[in-house]
């Protein structure tokens, strides 16, 4: 336990000196939402604010630079380096060194989505209606399912220099094609089968009818075996190709 | 016999690549004990296999008596490795890396002491970016030091080090040594090999074929003094068998290489024989014979490309 504390009180420490990483992760969400916000500011889809619609876009988007981009990027430079090939050397588990890195990206997804939320509702009139705990659970399997997506993603990129490049693709397939900011029937028709293969856009589904239409348990049930497919698909491709060099 | 490391027929293949053919030896308590071969005679899969970084094909490892394939846990609690290359994250700090690795292990010693010990503690808030080549190579090994370890597995630990950096980690391994630590190092530099080691074991292709003191090696080749020369006129080897006490002689391209107990005879009767057959030497040098000079008697090519 006490090597799993320090562990992530180090990992921490480096994503505070990791510039790049605390743009992505903190102040380009932010400004997605505060500059969203001021544009439609005033503006309602039927009948409730815009924001409301878009805050959990930007949560999903927020969530996914943590999950998915800083996960493949950061487990690949590992990897690559040979930093986790000098830790094999020592008594740190495994399991201790990816459980702390999986803790300390849940932990990162909370704090950004804390943020985003609070800035919403303080500024832009957002709001989540529905039942939090059933948001914070549906959140939480979110963050699980990407994060899967983020440690298959660092099994398949072999190359450090493509792992960023590569992570971003997904990133913003997931983030367009999921509905984050576009809601999919102003999509083209032949895209929309796509579409509803991602897990954010079930995710944003998911989220947003929790927050607006307070729905519950039963109502969003439909989109969750999406959630968990993709968890139990990635996990299956991180175990079988990843290599610790 | 005090042992710590004990192998027997280790073996390693990669496909049909045999790394490591059937080794076998062993480390006695507080010795520095090297492998010395050329680049992909199998030492480092060697040292890799006994730190518990792969699996064997067959054969086993002891290392203080606890093998290896079932109990590497203890092991990795007695052992420090430094290897060729340790990179970290850039934007660590030296104190934090050497307290994140001391919290790895049961015990270990204060950061303060280790970067004292390794003339680092100037640099103890510096990040590891910020490191020249020497400085990390010396953080390197404080990490491998954080658990006070019993046994040292070194991997060509002054390769591309200027000859200062060199002889100061030469001066902390033997400072290690005095400490009773065991140390095991893995070098293609002759001559770390033959100052540093207390035994060799010269690796080709993944056997060893010599195993012994420096000192030893040399003399039961019956190679004491070298005596190097150069030609014009290109005669064969048979022609200086006529010299006495020469006990054997080498070609390595255009050098001959006459190896004696007794330098000062032969030079005379090369001298006698060059004057009498004209002759025509060019270059000529007397040496003591070093660790190359076995290899190249003992597997007909060169320890360095």
């Amino acid at each position: 336990m006490k090597t799993l504390a320090s562990q992530m009180k180090l990992e921490f420490k480096l994503f505070l000196r990791e510039k790049e990483a605390l743009f992505w992760t903190l102040a380009f969400p932010v400004f997605m939402i505060i500059l969203f916000g001021f544009i439609w500011k005033e503006e309602t889809w039927d009948g409730m604010p815009t924001i409301g619609y878009l805050l959990p876009g930007i949560i999903v988007m927020a969530m996914m630079t943590t999950c998915i981009v800083s996960t493949a990027t950061g487990v690949v430079e590992e990897r690559e380096k040979g930093i986790f090939r000098r830790l094999s050397l020592t008594p740190l588990k495994r399991q201790t060194l990816i459980g702390g890195q999986i803790i300390n990206r849940y932990l990162t997804v909370l704090v950004q989505t804390a943020l985003l939320v609070a800035i919403g509702i303080a500024f832009f009139g957002a709001a989540i209606d529905g039942n939090i705990l059933l948001f914070w659970a549906v959140l939480t399997l979110g963050a699980i399912s990407f994060l899967s997506i983020g440690f298959a993603l660092a099994a398949l990129i072999k190359n450090e220099k493509s792992a960023h490049p590569l992570s971003m693709i997904v990133f913003f397939t997931l983030m367009f094609l999921g509905g984050c900011f576009l809601p999919i029937d102003q999509m083209p028709a032949f895209l929309r089968p796509v579409c509803e293969a991602w897990p954010s856009l079930h995710l944003n589904d998911a989220l947003r009818m929790i927050a607006i239409e307070k729905a519950g348990a039963s109502d969003i049930w439909h989109g969750i075996p999406f959630l968990l497919g993709w968890l139990a698909g990635c996990s299956v491709l991180a175990v079988k190709f990843f290599k610790w060099e | 016999m005090n042992a710590v490391v004990e192998v027997k027929s280790l073996t390693k293949k990669y496909g049909d690549v045999i790394a490591v053919n059937e080794v076998s030896f062993e480390i006695e308590k507080g010795e520095i004990f090297g492998l010395l071969g050329p680049n992909g005679a199998g030492k480092t899969t060697t040292v890799e296999l006994i730190e518990g970084l792969r699996k064997p094909d067959s054969g086993f490892i002891k290392v203080c008596g606890i093998d290896v394939s079932d109990g590497i846990d203890k092991v990795k609690e007695l052992i420090g490795v430094q290897l060729q290359t340790t990179t970290l994250y850039d934007k660590i700090r030296i104190g934090e890396a050497i307290d994140l690795f001391g919290g790895y292990y049961q015990k270990s010693l204060p950061a303060t002491q280790i970067l004292d010990e390794l003339s680092l503690s100037d640099k103890e808030d510096s990040f590891v970016e910020a490191l020249s080549g020497g400085q990390r190579q010396r953080l390197a090994l404080a990490l491998a030091l954080v658990n006070d370890p019993e046994i040292l597995f070194l991997d060509e630990p002054t390769t591309g080090l200027d000859p200062q950096a060199r002889r100061n980690v030469w001066d902390i391994v033997r400072r290690l040594r005095e400490r009773g630590k065991t140390i095991i190092l893995t070098t293609h530099y002759m001559e770390e090999a033959e100052r540093l080691c207390d035994r060799i074991g010269i690796m080709d292709q993944g056997k060893i074929i010599a195993l012994d003191a420096p000192r030893d090696l040399i003399a039961k080749q019956n190679l004491e003094s070298a005596i190097e020369l150069i030609t014009s006129n290109g005669v064969s080897t048979e022609f200086f068998h006529k010299l006495p006490k020469v006990t054997k002689i080498t070609q390595d391209e255009d050098r001959l290489i006459l190896h004696t107990k007794e330098a000062s005879p032969v030079l005379t009767g090369l001298i006698r024989l060059s004057e009498g057959n004209g002759l025509n030497l060019e270059t000529i040098s007397v040496r003591r014979a070093t660790l190359e000079d076995v290899f190249l008697e003992l597997t007909g090519k060169k320890l360095r490309e």
